[in-house]
């Protein structure tokens, strides 16, 4: 059995690797952890059959998503794994380029996979070039990763065309998260399916940070391997900023799986897993997040832009008990009409994240609301 | 008989096709400032600016067919296709087919807009303010009703329209109210110096 984050780092011969690469994969059920869990499988296959010869790899490590640091810490001590899995990638792709689009302020990281790449063959050195990704929370979507390597501008485009069909300068592209790529080398390494996750832990605990856990590991177990709880959780939240709030009992029994998530109609995402502490207003930190979110918005599509504004606004109204009689029906109907009318998922997260909060924090929202009426009557 | 009543079609359609032309352009700039009111959706702006564009055609040709199967003109249809090869007023008519083939560019390629991409569309769409000023010319120097009251008076009107709309685009600035978010955004991911 081996994890990523205790396999050795030498570098050594690739494996050999072939189209059967991409079965092994389908077999293992490797799924991108980016944050979307797509089939890597199927990607590839869509690459692959459109490559001739002139794809494109592009090695995500953006990690754009603010508590996230296991794309970071990957990069840091295990850069011949992310760039034995690039290599492969363009191997059995029959690419003729590898771009490695890293975090331009994740500086260890860039200049760890630098000193990786700098010991490698120079047949190898010649394909890759390096592009920094700005620190955006978008940056790191697919086709923004695609245009900034293109244009020089990280915003998102929208898709069809997808990336596999045309990418970086319009050749057929795969753009794979770093962790993705490590476990694709192990699968050629070692034959065997990964079996591991990387998630951040952050919040209220004693030790936050990455942790490797076994799949089907529960959170409750990896907030103990994290030290313990700092003060009493009021909730969880899983999966980082486009994730959901969980209550803190249900969360600590999750598996941290993303099938197993899916069962429970939550989503892993980029692993992220958040803990509120009781001291803290839930209101108040849904009302911050939205900001953030709203903010990030690279304003081209009106929906997202003055939506998740106008969404943020409202939270902070009720947070700091200024919100008018409507608004908290307001926030349910917004949310609804915001999702899906963006030309990426950027607004579909958000409200994803919001409609939680709403949910299993109904009676604090009540609460702030009626706190604003009492005061104006 | 018949003759004169080419003739007069003619003259008649040149002065319609000019008046629907100046309203298109008008129409065309009012829905890049997205001119809107409780009464007037912004759909009726570029739904009447495609569907006169196409009309503007249609006296277009007619104003072209009957001028060329004109027996006392004798232009000939080479004269009606290629620029400044006619032999009769050949600066003002030979402005006249220039009018009409940007035209007909522009038409034609808003008609294929989902095939050559928004970019080229925009390029080719452009080519209006050229088209425009160009059809005016040729109907101030050539056309039969020129000094007649009527006719001036559409004339000028035309070119007033039009040059308010022009002025107005000009000094409104951008109407998309994303644009000053987009423009902040885009200067915050922009790495073209970096690279």
């Amino acid at each position: 059995m081996t994890r990523l984050l205790d396999a050795p780092d030498a570098l050594t011969a690739l494996p050999n690797a072939g189209k059967g690469l991409i079965d092994a994969i389908e077999r293992s059920g490797l799924v991108g952890r980016g944050g979307a869990w797509f089939p890597v499988a199927t990607k590839w296959r869509a690459v692959a059959e459109r490559s001739h010869g002139q794809a494109v790899v592009v090695v995500n490590g953006a990690e754009g998503e603010p508590q996230s640091k296991k794309d970071r810490l990957l990069m840091t001590t295990r850069p011949h794994l992310v760039l034995d899995g690039a290599f492969l990638a363009a191997r059995v792709l029959r690419a003729a380029r590898i771009v490695l689009y890293i975090g331009e302020r994740h500086d260890v990281a860039r200049n760890a996979m630098l000193r990786a790449l700098a010991q490698r063959t120079e047949p190898e050195r010649r394909i890759v070039t390096v592009s920094a990704a700005p620190s955006r929370y978008v940056a790191g979507a697919e086709t923004a990763a695609i245009h900034l390597i293109n244009e020089g501008i990280a915003t998102p485009t929208t898709a069809p065309p997808y990336p596999f069909e045309r990418g970086v300068g319009g050749a057929p592209t795969l753009v794979q998260n770093v962790e993705t790529l490590a476990h694709v080398a192990l699968i050629a390494r070692t034959g065997q399916a990964p079996h591991t996750v990387l998630v951040t832990l952050a919040g209220a605990l004693k030790q936050p940070g990455v942790l490797e856990v076994e799949k089907g590991t529960t959170v409750a177990e990896a907030v103990r391997r994290s030290g313990g709880f700092t003060e009493p959780p009021r909730a969880v939240l899983v999966g980082g900023y486009f994730g959901t709030w969980v209550e803190t009992q249900r969360a600590l029994d999750l598996e941290l799986d993303h099938g197993s998530m899916r069962r429970h109609d939550l989503g892993l995402g980029c692993g992220v897993i958040g803990v509120l502490p009781t001291s803290r207003s839930p209101v108040r930190e849904t009302a911050g997040i939205m900001r953030y979110l709203a903010q990030e918005s690279s304003a081209q599509c009106g929906p997202c832009f003055f939506g998740l504004r106008a969404l943020a606004d409202t939270c902070t109204r009720i947070a700091e008990g200024t919100s008018k009689p409507e608004d908290l029906k307001r926030l349910q109907r917004w949310a609804a009409e915001v999702r899906g009318r963006g030309a990426c998922r950027h607004p579909d997260g958000a409200v994803i994240f919001l409609s939680s909060a709403l949910d299993l924090f109904a009676s604090e929202f009540a609460n702030d609301s009626a706190y604003a009426l009492r005061r104006t009557a | 008989m018949t003759n004169s009543v080419l003739w007069y079609t003619t003259r008649g359609a040149g002065a319609v096709t000019l008046i629907l032309l100046s309203s298109v352009v008008v129409l065309g700039i009012l829905s890049t400032m997205r001119v809107q009111s409780r009464r007037w959706p912004r759909f009726l702006t570029t739904g009447l600016h495609r569907n006169l564009a196409l009309m503007t055609l249609v006296f277009l040709a007619l104003h072209i067919v009957t001028a060329v199967v004109d027996p006392y003109t004798n232009l000939g249809w080479a004269a009606a296709l290629i620029p400044f090869s006619s032999s009769y007023r050949t600066l003002w008519l030979g402005l006249g087919v220039i009018a009409f083939e940007l035209l007909a560019a522009i038409v034609l390629t808003s008609l294929v807009r989902g095939l050559i991409g928004h970019r080229t569309w925009r390029a080719i769409h452009w080519l209006t303010y050229a088209a425009w000023p160009v059809g005016v010319l040729h109907g101030i120097g050539t056309g039969t009703d020129t000094l007649s009251v009527w006719m001036l008076a559409i004339t000028a009107g035309c070119v007033a329209a039009v040059g308010v709309a022009v002025f107005l685009r000009l000094t409104s600035g951008s109407a998309d109210p994303l644009a000053g978010a987009r423009t902040t955004f885009r200067v915050a991911v922009d790495r073209r110096e970096a690279r």
